[in-house]
């Protein structure tokens, strides 16, 4: 079995109109057995910028801690919050200094940049930028979530509806899916709020 | 092409001579080819690999005052991708006997399938039915004959005979256990641990019916490779009876419903921000 | 077989771990304890190789020490969780322990608390854990009979209906236990005052 599937996860992000939506499974494993139902795979860096982990859990919670003191330092640095393309490049520089010793980690990043253009994107475990207008996907539940994306996934959608679009694609992904589920985490952000929702899921 | 001819471990006895051509179709032993690769092992090795067995379930059964209690998941799944959330996993091999299926999927169908003709044949002949022990025998044997060839099974053979209620776990080793408490499959540790905790000889058919779903539905909580449903079978001295066929997504729900005041609410705002 | 594992009750911490000292084919000792006192209230039941345990968790409880001893104030079971991971985590790619942690505390404002750290230094702050082939039996017994209310006498007698369970169902069971819990009183075995 791959490392990237150690632990289980699924992630996605979508772009609406004029905000967008990141959402993951709450699932913490090791291989088949279920440790933790409420574990955190997104992250929010600041009010319009989040980032969601896939993969192996002990090399996001690394990332994780390596990326927020460099957004840290960033901040007192410049006095402004980073911009999801810089982020997105920090963060792609943090992956590809560990070329020859990866983090075993694929991220998914979201936000609202200039003007509250949407934002989201995703990498490989070395950094490789991958970005996207409509939607992106990772984890265990990937290959589920491009199906259900692509066939649920409309452009230009309102807030309230974008939300219900990625949790039936996240819900219905991960029930194809051993190794990732046991409930949802969804973020909705726009230009003036950000929602966060638990979701009811099948629990086995 | 090589032939292997089992049909002299068969233990049942031929109804007839092989004058009646339908009789003859029945009764005639099934023969499979085997390849006729240099490699046989390594062949087979690769074949496994191709047909890789459905693995990942929990089974369980045990007999109570009452009878046999039967119950099992209803999860396929291939590596980490989820193939189906509905087998039958608890076979009906007839009114008087049931079948549960862990391992490879084909293997375990058809081998509970030929069993119950073999277990007709033998009432046709005998005028009686096939005793449990008999009967778990006979699928013992022909498992055994085919060790080594690569067939995966891990079963339980539960039923209720002229003796009373019987339970035998039979496996692929050749393996064949006597008991009146099993669980089979990748769920198995979980499903003990609720099932030794909770099991008294003389709970009513009720409180054995929830036993036995409480368990399957706690390993396939735990359990990544279990899930679907938790189909649940009763044999008693008039033959087995379906009881109930709970979908674990909502008795989860139901054993553990969701506190107002808890982050697990459904589609609730945590935070503004 | 190796088993460790705990739950926190209504205000305390239990942590449970068997006392064999095995070596392929051999018993060693049964009854090694395997649940440091990091301090006055802390506990680590840690599972793995018998060496990097031992040592793996006395720097740890020496660090935890020293830091008290640098600024008078003792780390939170949090704080130490999170040291804990750090040092798991830089050595997973240098020369890794292979140590399983179940980390145990009490903390006056916070209350009592669990955190689960595996080999690869995954962590989380959790209800119940558990490690090792006790596991599965643990966990499934644990989430049948749990109570996040539970007194200290009831979360005794789960444990030992999980212990009598490890014993029946593991091909090499472990004779003894050893368990100990932490609450406002400090951390310390069980059944000794």
């Amino acid at each position: 079995m791959s490392i990237f599937e150690y632990n289980g996860s699924a992630l996605v992000a979508m772009v609406g109109k004029n905000c967008f939506a990141i959402a993951s499974d709450r699932r913490l494993g090791v291989q088949l057995q279920t440790i933790a139902t409420d574990f955190q795979k997104i992250y929010k860096i600041h009010h319009k910028l989040f980032i969601g982990l896939s993969g192996l859990a002990t090399d996001a919670q690394t990332l994780y801690q390596r990326l927020v003191f460099r957004h840290k330092l960033y901040e007192l640095r410049e006095e402004r919050d980073m911009k999801p393309e810089t982020f997105a490049s920090l963060v792609s520089a943090l992956l590809y200094e560990k070329r020859f010793g990866p983090y075993f980690c694929q991220p998914v990043i979201a936000g609202l940049g200039d003007e509250d253009k949407p934002f989201i994107c995703t990498m490989d475990s070395i950094g490789a930028k991958e970005l996207a207008k409509d939607f992106v996907v990772a984890g265990t539940a990937s290959e589920s979530l491009y199906g259900a994306c692509e066939a649920m996934f409309k452009p230009d959608m309102e807030s309230e509806e974008l939300f219900e679009t990625i949790s039936q694609a996240l819900l219905s992904s991960v029930d194809r899916d051993c190794l990732s589920g046991w409930g949802g985490h969804v973020y909705v952000v726009t230009p003036t709020e950000v929602t966060e929702r638990i979701l009811k899921g099948r629990m086995d | 092409m090589m032939k292997i001819d089992f049909s002299g471990l068969d233990a049942s006895v031929p109804l007839c001579g092989n004058t009646d051509e339908l009789c003859n179709e029945i009764s005639t032993e099934q023969k499979f080819e085997l390849p006729t690769a240099a490699d046989f092992d390594g062949f087979q090795r690769e074949a496994v690999q191709m047909v890789k067995p459905a693995k990942g379930t929990t089974t369980l059964a045990f007999i109570f005052k009452e009878g046999v209690m039967v119950a099992a998941d209803s999860r396929a799944s291939m590596g980490g991708y989820i193939s189906s959330q509905t087998v039958k996993k608890i076979i009906e091999i007839n009114p008087y006997m049931l079948g549960t299926m862990a391992g490879g999927a084909a293997d375990c169908q058809f081998w509970h399938r030929n069993l119950g003709v073999k277990c007709r044949l033998h009432e046709l002949a005998n005028k009686r039915r096939i005793s449990v022990t008999g009967a778990s025998k006979l699928l013992a044997n022909i498992l055994y004959s085919y060790r080594g060839m690569g067939l995966s099974v891990g079963t339980m053979i539960a039923g209720w005979d002229e003796t009373g209620p019987g339970l035998y776990y039979v496996d692929s080793e050749g393996g064949r256990l006597k008991g009146t408490r099993f669980s089979v499959g990748s769920g198995s540790p979980y499903a003990y641990g609720i099932l030794d905790s909770g099991y008294r000889f003389d709970m009513s058919v009720e409180e054995g019916a929830e036993l036995a779903r409480r368990a399957i539905y706690h390993a396939t909580f735990r359990d990544g490779a279990s899930g679907g449903v938790a189909t649940v079978y009763h044999v008693g001295p008039n033959g087995w009876k379906k009881l109930s066929g709970d979908d674990v997504g909502e008795l989860h729900y139901l054993y553990y419903p969701v506190e107002p005041a808890s982050v697990e609410q459904e589609m609730t705002e945590v935070s503004g921000l | 077989m190796e088993s460790v594992f705990g739950l926190v009750g209504k205000d305390f911490a239990i942590v449970v771990a068997d006392s064999s000292a095995v070596h392929s084919i051999l018993v060693h000792k049964t009854n090694e304890d395997k649940i440091m006192l990091l301090d006055s209230h802390k506990l680590m039941g840690a599972s793995g190789e018998t060496g990097d345990r031992a040592q793996f968790t006395e720097y740890i409880q020496k660090n935890v020490a020293l830091y008290q001893f640098r600024n008078g104030i003792p780390l939170t079971t949090a704080a130490a969780a999170n040291f804990t991971r750090g040092e798991l985590a830089t050595a997973l790619r240098k020369n890794p322990y292979m140590v399983n942690i179940i980390l145990a505390g009490y903390d006056k404002d916070i209350g009592p608390s669990v955190y689960f750290i595996d080999y690869i230094a995954s962590l989380h702050k959790v209800d119940k854990a558990a490690f090792g082939y006790g596991s599965y039996f643990a966990l499934s017994m644990m989430d049948r009979h749990y109570r996040k209310d539970m007194t200290v006498e009831e979360a005794v007698d789960l444990v030992d209906k999980i212990i009598m369970e490890i014993r029946s169902r593991l091909v090499v069971a472990p004779p003894n236990f050893v368990i100990k819990i932490v609450d406002k009183d400090g951390a310390r075995e069980y059944g000794l005052a």
